[in-house]
């Protein structure tokens, strides 16, 4: 071996473990914007970095994680899910209905437990996440029409149930038999807020389903190259139903948890949720186009968003500004994944070509 | 004769017959009602009155929405010409992107009146009937005030839709009151859109951002009833907050002493005088009255509560 040989085969590897040091600090961009944020914001308000607030903070979050969660699934698969905010407020309404006015069983009217009624208000969730994935599986709806077909449609039945009103008192009586329901999003468990509880639970299932499960990987390889994981024998139309079923599930929980905290159900709660948990997603840098990303992405980009907003409440910064500043946040980020894209596509010859030290045979 | 004529004559046929059969049907005129949300209770509240009062009057009714935005406003204006209505009754959807709109309705001979929001300008409707933002944000803040006592202290404020006129008029009223008073301080201040969960969402923060709040003033019932849920989530009490609009819910609130007080608009009272001044201008050619009228709004406070449902006062 020549000493050039030696000497450019070690300048190879310098570049290689920059371009590896540079696409690392791409890739962790969300958890330096996070960090970046909570010490800005530390730094200006003194009360941001206490338990108390932190807390509040986590329960916040938790309401659009539990969506990314969900949504991630969905936007793996290269598809998207308009329909999770009208979805939320659906939830919140039908346990409203079941916890206020009951069901008609045999003429009598029938009040439900309230595990009972959670159980219900899910599965009636689960239905409109079926027929996303019927539509975009099965009949071949674009998954964007699909959705904001089913947001309208989940939102109008929503206040069809109440005529428009808000469901009020979601206590319970004592003499039906379905008290405990505010429990649900409002009681602590360990110093942490049941929601939060519920978000960590998702985050950990889902993770383990993304990264270990034959289905977790089927998703990605769908949202790779579709054609290709057909080929291969996956079934297609099913993973993908199983992704629009696992984000209905999840906007099924944060209608109920927010229904529960406000003790109350409004028929229009949740709109525009949708635009806030696809831009956690992608802000985690989850590519639209499906394939790339991961749950844990979606946890830190929902972080970021709720941290920005309680933050520049506490600041007092105006409505106005607080969109302007959420916008070229999510702008940013997607921009900074393009260029992601870009370093990975353009060095990827050199970071296949320059093994590290040692690994040479 | 070609076949195309026949066909021809055979499409417009029943289109023919139908306008002739409804001609001499002689049937009842039509108003229309355009509002800007079913989904909002008072909105709500305000169509059902209206649309009750018509049919009672003998019209045919059709109640619109147009979810505050201008050119779907406009859509449903023009479907109302097209359907040769009588008469109009609308809550508007922008005191300025609404002109257009009701003068072409003018123009095509169909009276409008407008109900809960003005227009900024005079002469092109028949009536503009509102409930006094201005004076019942002032009765409110009064209230809030007593309810903060004599020492004062610090307060949060929620405002509505910041792009919105109710929204600067109530917080304008507000502050006629409050900032009279050096001993209220305001600490902090946050839209919520108008929505109750926004509301809980901010109010929670608020709270932690400034612990001696003692009082939160709302720019309307929803977001009030927000902040009492985040008030009793942060395990806070002695919080005088107050709202706007007199919905149900803030009524049974107030009835359970957590909110202290709201206002109510009329707007079931200013709903039917809507109507009755269109059945008038319609068989009269006048309304005989003004045509900007100013209906005020009432306290409701814990000792009157009992007194008032679904935006009228019953009592």
């Amino acid at each position: 071996m020549t000493a050039t040989a030696t000497r450019s085969r070690r300048s190879r590897r310098a570049a290689a473990s920059g371009v590896r040091a540079l696409l690392f600090l791409l890739r962790a961009r969300a958890v330096f914007v996070l960090v970046a944020l909570i010490t800005l914001f530390s730094l200006l308000a003194p009360a941001f970095f206490t338990a108390n607030n932190l807390t509040i903070l986590a329960k916040h979050v938790a309401i659009s994680a539990i969506l990314a969660i969900g949504m991630t699934f969905v936007i793996l698969t290269g598809g998207i899910d308009l329909s999770v905010g009208s979805v939320a407020g659906l939830g919140g309404m039908i346990m409203g209905y079941l916890l206020t006015r009951g069901v008609a069983v045999g003429g009598a009217e029938y009040f439900p437990p309230v595990v009972l009624a959670i159980l219900i208000t899910i599965a009636v969730c689960l239905v409109v996440g079926l027929l996303n994935g019927w539509l975009v599986a099965k009949a071949g709806v674009a998954p964007f029409i699909a959705t904001l077909g089913t947001l309208y449609i989940a939102r109008g039945a929503a206040l069809l149930i109440s005529n428009g009103k808000t469901f009020p008192n979601l206590a319970g009586t004592g003499g039906r038999g379905n008290t405990g329901f505010p429990a649900f999003g409002q009681s602590y468990f360990l110093s942490l807020p049941l929601p939060v509880w519920i978000m960590l639970v998702l985050f950990g299932v889902a993770a383990v389903v993304a990264r270990k499960t034959p289905l977790g990987r089927q998703v990605y390889a769908i949202g790779g190259n579709e054609r290709a994981a057909r080929l291969a024998g996956i079934q297609v139309p099913r993973v993908k139903v199983f992704t629009y079923l696992a984000s209905s599930l999840c906007a099924a929980l944060v209608g109920l948890i927010i229904a529960s905290q406000l003790e109350a159900a409004h028929p229009a709660t949740g709109e525009s949720f949708e635009l806030n948990a696809i831009a956690a997603v992608v802000l985690g840098g989850t590519s639209l186009m499906g394939g790339r990303g991961s749950v844990a992405g979606s946890l830190i980009g929902a972080c970021v968003i709720g941290v920005l907003s309680d933050g520049l409440v506490m600041l007092g910064v105006s409505e106005f500004w607080q969109m302007v500043i959420k916008g070229s946040v999510i702008v940013l980020a997607v921009a900074v994944d393009q260029l992601q894209s870009r370093v990975q596509a353009r060095f990827l010859p050199l970071l296949l070509t320059a093994q590290p030290e040692g690994a040479e045979g | 004769m070609s076949h195309r004529r026949i066909l021809v004559m055979l499409a417009l046929a029943p289109l023919l017959c139908g306008t002739a059969c409804r001609r001499a049907g002689m049937s009842r005129p039509l108003m229309v009602i355009v509002v800007p949300s079913q989904d909002n209770p008072f909105f709500k509240a305000e169509a059902d009155a209206a649309a009750a009062r018509a049919t009672s009057l003998g019209y045919r009714v059709r109640v619109d929405s147009h979810d505050d935005d201008a050119y779907r406003q406009d859509n449903l204006v023009d479907a109302a010409i097209a359907s040769n209505a009588a008469a109009i009754v609308l809550d508007n959807a922008g005191a300025d992107s609404s002109i257009a709109a009701v003068r072409r309705a003018s123009k095509a001979g169909i009276p409008c009146f407008l109900i809960d929001r003005e227009i900024d300008a005079d002469g092109i409707a028949k009536a503009q009937i509102i409930a006094d933002n201005n004076q019942g944000a002032r009765i409110v803040a009064a209230e809030f005030a007593r309810g903060m006592g004599p020492q004062g202290g610090e307060y949060a404020e929620l405002l509505g839709r910041e792009s919105d006129t109710n929204a600067q008029v109530r917080t304008a009223g507000f502050h006629a009151v409050l900032d009279k008073l050096p001993n209220l301080v305001r600490v902090a201040a946050q839209s919520a859109n108008w929505s109750q969960s926004e509301a809980f969402q901010k109010t929670e923060t608020i709270l932690q951002a400034h612990q001696s709040i003692r009082g939160i003033i709302a720019g309307n019932d929803t977001m009030a009833v927000g902040a009492v849920a985040a008030v009793k989530s942060a395990g806070r009490s002695g919080i005088v907050i107050t709202g706007f609009d007199g919905s149900p819910d803030a009524i049974a609130s107030i009835r359970a002493g957590e909110l202290r007080a709201t206002t109510l608009q009329p707007a079931v009272e200013i709903a039917r005088l809507a109507v009755d001044e269109a059945d008038r201008f319609l068989k009269s050619g006048s309304t005989g009255k003004p045509e900007r009228q100013v209906i005020p709004c009432d306290l409701v406070t814990r000792s009157n509560a009992d007194d008032y449902q679904d935006f009228e006062k019953v009592r």
